[in-house]
């Protein structure tokens, strides 16, 4: 009698003791998938920090080895870049590179400005609908496909419009550039304006404003810092274009001094003459300088826009 | 989740499976092994790629990698010890305007590559000497009506400096002479296809290309003080604007680096598969 009632009760025993120790095993399990993960996304994180900083310091190495052959004056303040004579004055390609992102935000911004308004505030749903996936579309297209635009349909455009003969320069890049940056200046500017609370709108019609006078007084200011973000992000993008610019511009090393000088920005100069520079020559060194240069530009324009971005935040 | 890792050990049991067959195959065929790294001219990249296809087939146990990028990336390559080959479009072992001799590297000719002057195809002049070219490329001649041509401005489309092509072209076609940037009318190129695009789609524009990328209806060559730009004609000698293109070794090629240069200079090659990519065999200039 007394066997089968103790086989019984161990059995019983057996059953919750595997129970405990198969919540325990799953608890160790859980424990160490989470430690596992804790430490394969920090390892994410790490190894893009490192990346970050192996370009800074590869790039920024190469790029100071110039300063040990040519001064920085001769670099920062000469305009005569001529390689095969050991002239390696970058300013014309820096001054270049300036006034070829002015020339692209002062086509760009109006337009995308205004095209964000529309979207945001006046366009009926359907029509958003519509502009926005279309704009989204816009921002992926690959820049050879509007270089090769550019190339096959603007210059011939130019050409017949100024009667120059080549057309190269810094308006057909401009323009190539304008359009590659509208959707990006759009969309952002877009979303930004969208985020003004509904309350100060009816507040300004509350007080007898048009509806000029609300887009124009109270959401554009309210939503200025995205506006500007949405700006900065599309400089970025400007300035750092290479192969559409490289198709329109004429690559020829010179200050352009005027919008159908054929000419060269800091890109277009380096995917020009990298495959051709010898590795250890002050030609080598000035391009990683140009290469450094152009890191740093776009390094300061993200700043301004953590920062602008951290006072909106710090506003709300 | 079981099924899927039952999936993934049989495939990867076939995939080892298969290359070690592959291997098996390859150990059998014969005794000459090794790696070659060819860097250098992309004009001469297609030559090396069809030619490693041909010699791997002969000794499997060779693998040969080739990538291609300027001229002068070749020899450089070879200096650093990163190739075994530098493929070039002019002799490195001397010096050239822009670039200095590469010391104690030896040039193997392995082809001719030809070299066209291209206009675009609403230009009226079809024959250029020396002296209106180099007029032409220095700045000093600036319209069509100057060398027999409608009045329109001369568009002068060059490659920039440092390309193959622009060297060997200055030296034979400019006799040495000066290419000179200006504010108007004149744009650099990054490549043969940007030279021919540029070319074919600005009216009133003058180039310089490798014969073999002349096809289509937008450019045409001109003649060369009266001779056309044409492979006979550079193998009977009329025709000068020519290179040989060169493979670079750091002194003389030895192992398999010497089997393969042997192998692109053999007859076989260089009558069959080297003439079908529209090169000259270097036998033809000899």
């Amino acid at each position: 009698m007394g066997a089968p009632v103790h086989n019984l009760a161990t059995t019983i025993m057996d059953s919750t003791s595997k129970k405990e120790i198969s919540a325990q095993r799953r608890h160790k399990r859980h424990r160490v998938s989470n430690v596992f993960f804790k430490y394969y996304f920090l390892f994410s994180i790490l190894a893009l920090c490192f990346v970050l900083g192996l370009v800074f310091i590869f790039i920024g190495k190469t790029a100071l080895l110039l300063f040990g052959q040519i001064s920085p004056a001769d670099f920062f303040l000469s305009f005569n870049w001529t390689p095969e004579e050991d002239a390696f004055g970058a300013a014309a390609f820096i001054v270049n590179t300036l006034s070829l992102t002015a020339l692209t935000l002062l086509i760009a911004v109006p337009i995308s400005v205004g095209m964000a308004v529309l979207n945001a505030e006046i366009a009926p749903k359907w029509m958003t609908s519509f502009i926005r996936p279309i704009l989204d579309l816009l921002v992926g297209i690959p820049s050879i496909v509007y270089g090769y635009l550019g190339l096959t349909v603007l210059l011939p455009f130019l050409r017949r419009v100024s009667g120059e003969s080549l057309g190269d320069g810094l308006l057909a890049a401009a323009l190539v550039l304008a359009l590659m940056v509208l959707p990006t200046i759009t969309r952002i500017s877009d979303d930004a304006i969208v985020a003004v609370p509904r309350k100060y709108r009816d507040a300004a019609y509350a007080l007898g404003s048009t509806r000029l006078q609300v887009i124009t007084r109270v959401v554009l200011p309210a939503a200025s810092r995205g506006v500007i973000s949405a700006v900065i992000l599309g400089m970025t993008r400007a300035v750092g274009e290479t192969m559409a610019v490289v198709m329109v511009i004429g690559n020829t090393p010179q200050l352009a001094k005027s919008l159908f000088t054929p000419t060269s920005v800091l890109t277009s100069n380096i995917v020009m003459q990298i495959s051709n520079v010898e590795y250890e020559s002050t030609w080598n060194y000035a391009l990683h300088m140009m290469a450094f240069l152009l890191l740093l530009i776009s390094f300061v324009l993200i700043l301004i826009i953590r920062i602008l971005g951290r006072k909106r935040r710090d506003q709300a | 989740m079981k099924v899927f890792k039952k999936f993934t050990v049989t495939a990867l049991t076939a995939v080892i499976a298969v290359t070690a067959s592959f291997a098996g195959v390859a150990a059998a065929a014969d005794s000459l092994k090794g790696k070659i790294t060819v860097n250098g001219s992309t004009a001469l990249l297609p030559l090396t790629l069809q030619a490693a296809k041909e010699f791997q087939k002969l000794h499997p146990k060779v693998k040969i990698a080739a990538s291609g990028k300027g001229s002068v990336t070749g020899p450089q390559a070879v200096k650093k010890g990163i190739a075994d080959i530098g493929a070039c479009d002019w002799d490195a072992s001397m010096d050239v305007p822009g670039f200095k001799a590469f010391e104690g590297q030896v040039a193997n000719k392995v082809a001719v590559i030809p070299f066209a002057t291209i206009v675009n195809k609403n230009v009226g002049v079809d024959n250029l000497t020396t002296e209106q070219l180099k007029g032409i490329y220095s700045g000093k001649i600036t319209n069509w009506k100057e060398v027999g041509g409608s009045d329109a401005d001369i568009v002068v489309i060059t490659r920039s400096f440092g390309s193959g092509t622009r060297v060997n072209y200055q030296a034979k076609a400019l006799a040495g002479g000066d290419i000179v940037k200006k504010e108007k009318n004149y744009k650099e190129t990054g490549s043969s296809g940007d030279m021919k695009t540029a070319v074919g789609t600005t009216p009133n524009a003058i180039g310089y290309i490798d014969l073999v990328y002349v096809t289509g209806g937008d450019i045409k060559a001109v003649k060369y003080n009266g001779v056309a730009a044409s492979t006979d004609n550079v193998i009977n000698g009329s025709y000068k604007i020519w290179a040989y293109g060169y493979y670079m070794t750091k002194g003389q090629p030895t192992g398999a680096t010497k089997e393969f240069i042997n192998y692109v200079q053999s007859k076989k090659f260089q009558q069959g598969s080297l003439k079908k990519l529209k090169f000259i065999p270097i036998s033809a200039m000899q």
